[in-house]
């Protein structure tokens, strides 16, 4: 799991070597660690011409987060750059702040941060979406032209959507901290004004209740531990099979350990069961429990396709499902569904695999208006590559060209997917619902 | 976090049901079965060969902790045991507990009663709870065949303690002198009784000869056990009672594919050179396992505030033995004879159950309890009874699968048995079980549980 | 024979010289291997120093169920060496074997007491034995304990120039021990030994040895050990005779105890017998001889090693009778034989080590009954430890 190359190309001579050879240099990333500062340095807020006052109420936000906060360049080294440009009316009005950006790009922090924040294209006036639809390549591409470990990403508001929405403010924090890590050339696309900024930003899940599903290792591991260190108390699930790690993990974060075959006829009943029983209450549900089963299609059997359905996303819906019926869930329930970058941009030999992945974007979207009447929201997260024992079991070529192909030119961690997954568990995520977060490092296949 | 208590010891404590003790003893609050975890049970020389016992009963612990969430969590009293220690884990249940996810301000003892240490473990800190001393307790037992302790030959070990006390290094060198070549055969322990030299199989072999239990009745029984532990497997009964362990997800003994056909195939271990034909085969008789177990105990009131269901009572139990070394009663026909005056206490008839848990030793232990109990004659001489305890619905027993087919870590046994009842009685939703574990030194202890 | 005391406290007085034991392995008594032509005696030639005799100092009092004290008694002053009693019991038996005494008369054997008091057993003498037999360590000295700490006395009778038979041709085929109340550690035991009843047997003339202890003039323990030597004529008395031991006498047995022949119940070892399901089993290895011998003194050679057995005629070294009696009195157990019994053993076939002995203990009534027999079915010892009248 561990990547040589990056550790090789940032110490020592190696470091040397590579930068005079001019070989890829991914950088080691800025991920959050408690007690650091949120950003890297002094934050510049740019906006458009029309879009002063919504620049003006985020820099204040910013503030309040006792950040030093710049509304023109200079010759400091930013930690991140935001770019308001929720009034933009036309194409040619994102020249003045783009090109402001790129002056002060040579002196972005390593680790550094571009936040765009747009308003949603649709339904506008055609001269405005082309000006908003327009923020999406931009950024996209930008992404691609940030070095030493900055990322860019976006959030996108829809209409009526004010930038001191709860999860305006909260994406953006979360894009400008080191849990966004790993997402990089992605927009946040926020619905509503739902949800609330928590009383505590580095303990958001305080007092609520959560379950992982394949939580016994990897992924699934992380975002127990990255759930129980934000506050909630966390019960594991995994196979039977699984027992002995899970074991481990539900030690870690305090928490429960429940073994239990998700694709059970009574995976659900009993999930419930445990959880009202020892809790009363249920709060977040992470779809995490995911198998592979690759092969060509024209090699494909019936026990290589099924049990990849039944496991990835039949489960999953068949458990939301329960879960909505059943009353448990709490006043905001968050549930988190794993895609896959496999299930947006396809993958050779995972036809199976990528129609669950592309089945649980579909339950996400079709479900939000459901978690939305129940107080809640319903998402995903695209991991891309991903550092797990899963991967460490490619063949070094194949796995050093997965790795590197990305803006990051390196794989992720999983922390990385399961900050991302924290943060849609928060509060201050409620007004994001039915969509997919790509945690890829701006993977260069797929949307 | 503790529930208020009574000081009186008179008063219950809880909301629980108030259920009177056994006739004539004072009410006390009820002492329930809140879980199990155990390891899957390897043979010996198995997944678990380099694995020991401290190993094993952690990684039981481990699990149960796990399951029930009690990291950091002070428990009132873990106690369990092993029947072959070392005498390096002189605190093995302490430190156990010391590895363990549980808070280090939890105490912990040793208890050994051969192969009923498990469920005494239950039966002493459910009468903890039960006095309203703990409200909380961990029972649990482990051994390891694989990792037995190998020690020196005691006539070496004389010098070497000798070498010790010496207090000049000529001293010392005069011991030294003493070692000769013989001394370093070591001795490992092996599993015979030490006041008759009959190893346990030989003394059942004995047994099943008096009762004339035939080989066709002991590998139906042995037949039974591994049709309903695959049974138990596949309706996922296990999925909460145990946590893998080294790779192993089943217990390594396991052979849901036997027959009749197959153990009849098997050729005679014990019993060769009675007079009756010998019966015993390595089929019908448990293999020298390694495994652990741990059943978490605890007051109507701990479970409550933990939002954890009970699933049983330990309702009462009763320890016995039997006087082997002179050949009266069979090693392992202590049960038979506690049963009666645990059943009288209760005011219940051997009938009154809808579980009946008795450790399948070897297939022959089993049915010479049965046929005992069966047994005008033997209920008359040797229980003392006006007439014979009868016979029991054969369906009723050992329906999750026995010792013939998950092996017998000695000390591991008593918590298997005592969670996966309890688990049978919380899916039926009510009703008895019975237990009987017999030991070596010609001891047994039953106990009755009863759906929480 | 650096340990013929073992065990055993000096009382006082100077100690009896160890008259003529050089150290060295003497063969030991009574035994079957040795040749009657005694050639196997040391060349050296072991001094027959006899046994100090010093009737005036012949015990006077006491001992109510003792024999009657107008015997003539010798009061050695501490218990003997049993090394020194083995080389004056080896001169003893090539006496007599140079005298080619084949036929003794019921006279012939003398009236004399061998005295030893105040004789105090050690605690980890005791330890050692209890461990050895699996007693538990108790205070209480068990009864076959008893009989290790008397043996040197009566072995000194027998070694006494006045007694007829060769101590190298005797076979232990009975032994008889009647404990009236437990000894305990700590006490004060007077032994008392003395030769009677020389008898008729089938296969040559028996002896008992009796030994007499008591404390502080309280008859205790009495032990009763026959003796059958082969080959022997009593006179006056034409063929027949009894048949206890015959096993052991047929298959020169040698150092088993036995039961007295007077006792009418005493089993018939040739009869047919059916093996009945065990209770137990003795695995006893190679060594069990050597262990017996370090906590008895009795270094006779047929026990200690295959080698040395083969010496005297047996294939592999065989155990102690009175070790496997004490097995089996262990077996029994302190509570289930009381503190004061009748125990009894008659020896038929010696059991050879190492091997695996089938045993059954069982009562029968208020009698527990013992057997020991081997993997073929074949008796090697029956006896009982019966309850007092």
């Amino acid at each position: 799991m561990t990547d040589t190359y990056l550790n090789l190309v940032n110490s020592g001579f190696t470091k040397k070597l590579a930068k005079q050879l001019g070989l890829p240099r991914p950088a080691v990333l800025r991920r959050h660690s408690p007690g650091a500062p949120l950003v890297p340095g002094p934050v510049l807020v740019l906006a458009d011409a029309a879009s002063g006052k919504d620049a003006d109420a985020l820099a204040a936000t910013l503030l309040d987060w006792d950040l030093d906060v710049r509304r023109h360049g200079g010759d400091d080294r930013y930690g991140a750059v935001v770019v308001v440009l929720t009034e933009v009316g036309a194409p040619a009005e994102l020249g003045a702040p783009m090109l402001e950006l790129g002056g002060v790009l040579r002196s972005l922090a390593p680790g550094g941060r571009v936040v765009t924040v747009s308003r949603a294209p649709s339904d506008a006036a055609p001269a405005v979406a082309a000006a908003r639809q327009g923020v999406d390549g931009m950024l996209r591409s930008l992404a691609k032209e940030l070095r030493a470990g900055a990322t860019g990403n976006g959030i996108v508001l829809d209409d009526g959507v004010g930038v001191d929405a709860p999860s305006a403010v909260g994406a953006l924090r979360f894009l400008l901290s080191g849990r966004s890590a790993f997402v990089d050339g992605q927009l946040v696309h926020v619905g509503s004004t739902g949800g609330a900024v928590p009383a505590d930003w580095d303990r958001p899940l305080d007092g609520t209740v959560a379950v992982v599903t394949g939580a016994a290792r990897g992924i699934g591991a992380a975002i127990a531990r990255t759930l129980s260190r934000d506050g909630a108390t966390v019960v594991v699930v995994d196979v039977p099979g699984a027992g002995d790690a899970l074991a481990k993990v539900a030690n870690e974060v305090r928490g429960t350990a429940l073994q239990l075959d998700v694709t059970a006829d009574d995976a659900a009943q009993r999930l419930l069961e445990h959880v009202s029983a020892r809790y009363g209450r249920l709060d977040v549900v992470v779809h995490n429990a995911g198998i592979l089963r690759d092969k060509l299609l024209v090699n494909m059997r019936p026990e290589r396709w099924d049990p990849v359905l039944a496991v990835n996303v039949t489960a999953p819906l068949r458990i939301t499902e329960a879960l909505l019926a059943s009353g448990t869930l709490g006043p905001a329930p968050r549930v988190i569904g794993l895609a896959s970058t496999s299930g947006i941009a396809g993958n050779r030999g995972q036809t199976n695999y990528g129609a669950s992945k592309a089945g649980v974007i579909g339950m996400v979207r079709a479900s939000a208006t459901a978690l939305a009447s129940a107080g809640g929201t319903i998402n995903a997260v695209a991991p891309g590559f991903i550092e797990t024992d899963m991967t460490a079991r490619i063949p070094f070529a194949t796995r050093e060209v997965a790795r590197r192909l990305n803006s990051l030119q390196q794989g992720g961690q999983p922390i990385d997917v399961a900050e991302t997954i924290a943060f849609l568990a928060s509060p201050q995520a409620g007004g994001i619902n039915g969509q997919v977060v790509r945690v890829c490092g701006q993977n260069m296949v797929g949307a | 976090m503790a529930a208020p208590r009574s000081t009186t010891g008179s008063t219950p404590t809880g909301g629980a049901p108030d259920s009177p003790g056994p006739a004539g003893t004072p009410a006390t609050r009820r002492a329930v079965v809140v879980g199990g975890n155990r390891i899957p049970f390897a043979r010996a020389g198995g997944a678990y060969t380099r694995a020991t016992n401290l190993d094993m009963l952690t990684a039981a612990l481990d699990g149960l902790v796990a399951r029930f969430g009690l990291a950091d969590e002070r428990i009132g009293e873990v106690a369990a045991g092993a029947v072959l220690k070392h005498s390096r884990d002189f605190n093995l249940t302490r430190e156990a507990v010391l590895g363990s996810a549980l808070s280090p301000e939890t105490p912990a003892y040793d208890l050994q009663q051969a192969c009923a240490t498990g469920l005494e473990t239950v039966v002493g800190l459910s009468n903890k709870i039960r006095l309203g001393q703990i409200d909380s307790a961990v029972a649990g037992g482990v051994d390891s065949a694989s990792d037995a302790p190998i020690v020196v030959s005691d006539p070496l070990r004389a010098v070497i303690l000798d070498i010790n006390r010496a207090r000049t290094t000529g001293q010392k060198l005069k011991h030294i002198t003493r070692i000769r070549p013989g001394h370093f055969t070591p001795s490992a322990p092996d599993t015979a009784e030490p006041r008759t030299g009959l190893s346990m199989g030989e003394h059942q072999a004995l047994t099943t000869a008096a009762f004339a239990i035939t080989r066709e009745a002991q590998d139906e029984l042995a037949l039974a056990s591994h049709h309903n532990l695959a049974a138990a497997y596949e309706a996922g009964f296990f999925d909460d009672l145990m946590t893998p362990y080294r790779g192993l997800t089943r217990d390594a003994n396991l052979r849901a594919d036997t027959s009749m056909e197959k153990l009849a195939s098997l050729k005679p271990v014990f019993g060769k050179r009675l007079g009756a034909p010998a019966t015993m085969t390595a089929g019908n008789s448990t293999p020298l396992t390694d495994g652990a177990s741990t059943v978490l105990l605890a007051s109507d009131d701990w479970a409550e505030q933990r939002g954890l269901r009970p699933l049983a009572t330990v309702v009462d139990a009763e320890a016995g033995a039997v006087d082997f070394v002179h050949g009266r009663d069979g090693l392992l026909m202590a049960g038979v004879h506690a049963m009666p005056r645990l059943l009288a206490r209760n005011g219940l008839t051997l009938q009154d159950f809808d579980f009946y848990e008795i450790h399948e030793a070897f297939a022959g232990t089993v049915l010479c309890n049965l046929a005992a109990w069966e047994s005008e004659e033997y209920c008359r001489e040797r229980l003392g009874l006006d007439r014979a305890l009868g016979s029991i619905d054969r369906a009723k027993l050992n329906v999750h699968g026995s010792s013939l087919a998950a092996g017998h870590p000695f000390a591991a046994t008593g918590g298997r048995i005592v969670a996966s009842l309890a688990k049978a009685l919380a899916a039926k939703g009510s009703g008895r079980g019975l237990i009987s574990v017999c030991a070596a030194g010609g001891q047994g202890v039953v106990a009755i549980l009863e759906a929480a | 024979m650096s340990s013929d005391n073992a065990g055993v406290g000096r009382s006082g007085g100077a100690p009896v010289p160890d008259d003529g034991a050089r150290g060295g392995a003497v063969p030991g008594m009574p035994g079957e291997g040795v040749p009657d032509d005694g050639a196997s005696v040391p060349d050296d030639g072991v001094p027959a120093v006899p046994v100090p005799d010093v009737p005036g100092l012949a015990h006077a009092a006491g001992m109510p169920d003792a024999p009657a004290p107008d015997e003539p008694a010798v009061e050695l002053a501490t218990v003997p060496a049993l090394g020194g009693l083995y080389a004056r019991g080896l001169a003893g038996s090539a006496r007599a074997a140079a005298t080619r005494r084949t036929t003794v008369r019921a006279g012939d054997l003398p009236d004399t007491h061998v005295v030893v008091r105040d004789v105090r057993p050690h605690a980890d003498h005791l330890t050692a034995y209890q461990h050895l037999l699996g007693e538990p360590g108790a205070d209480a000295l068990p009864a076959g304990f008893v009989h290790v700490v008397a043996f040197p006395v009566a072995t000194a009778v027998m070694v006494r120039p006045d007694f007829p038979l060769g101590l190298l041709g005797l076979v232990h085929v009975a032994n008889r021990v009647e404990q009236r109340r437990a000894v305990r550690l700590g006490e004060r035991l007077d032994i008392d030994a003395h030769a009677r009843d020389l008898r008729a047997h089938r296969a040559g003339v028996t002896v008992e040895v009796v030994a007499d202890v008591s404390v502080g003039g309280e008859h205790v323990w009495r032990g009763i050990s026959t003796y059958l030597a082969k080959g022997v004529r009593l006179a006056g008395v034409r063929g027949g005779g009894h048949d206890v031991g015959v096993d052991a006498a047929a298959t020169g047995s040698s150092a088993h105890n036995g039961r007295a022949p007077q006792n009418a119940g005493a089993p018939d070892l040739r009869a047919e017998w059916e093996p009945p399901l065990p209770t137990g089993r003795w695995a006893l290895g190679g060594g069990v001889g050597r262990a017996y011998a370090a906590v008895s003194g009795d270094r006779n050679p047929i026990h200690m090693s295959a080698l040395t057995a083969k010496a005297f005629g047996f294939p592999r070294a065989i155990a102690h009778g009175m070790y496997t009696a004490s097995r089996a009195l262990a077996d029994i157990g302190p509570a289930a034989r009381g503190e004061a019994f009748t125990w009894d053993v008659t020896f038929a076939k010696p059991v050879l080590l190492p091997s695996n002995v089938n045993v059954r203990v069982a009562r029968e009534g208020d009698v527990w009954r013992y057997d020991a027999w081997d993997g073929r079915g074949r008796r090697h010892l029956t006896g009982s430890v019966t309850p007092p009248r």
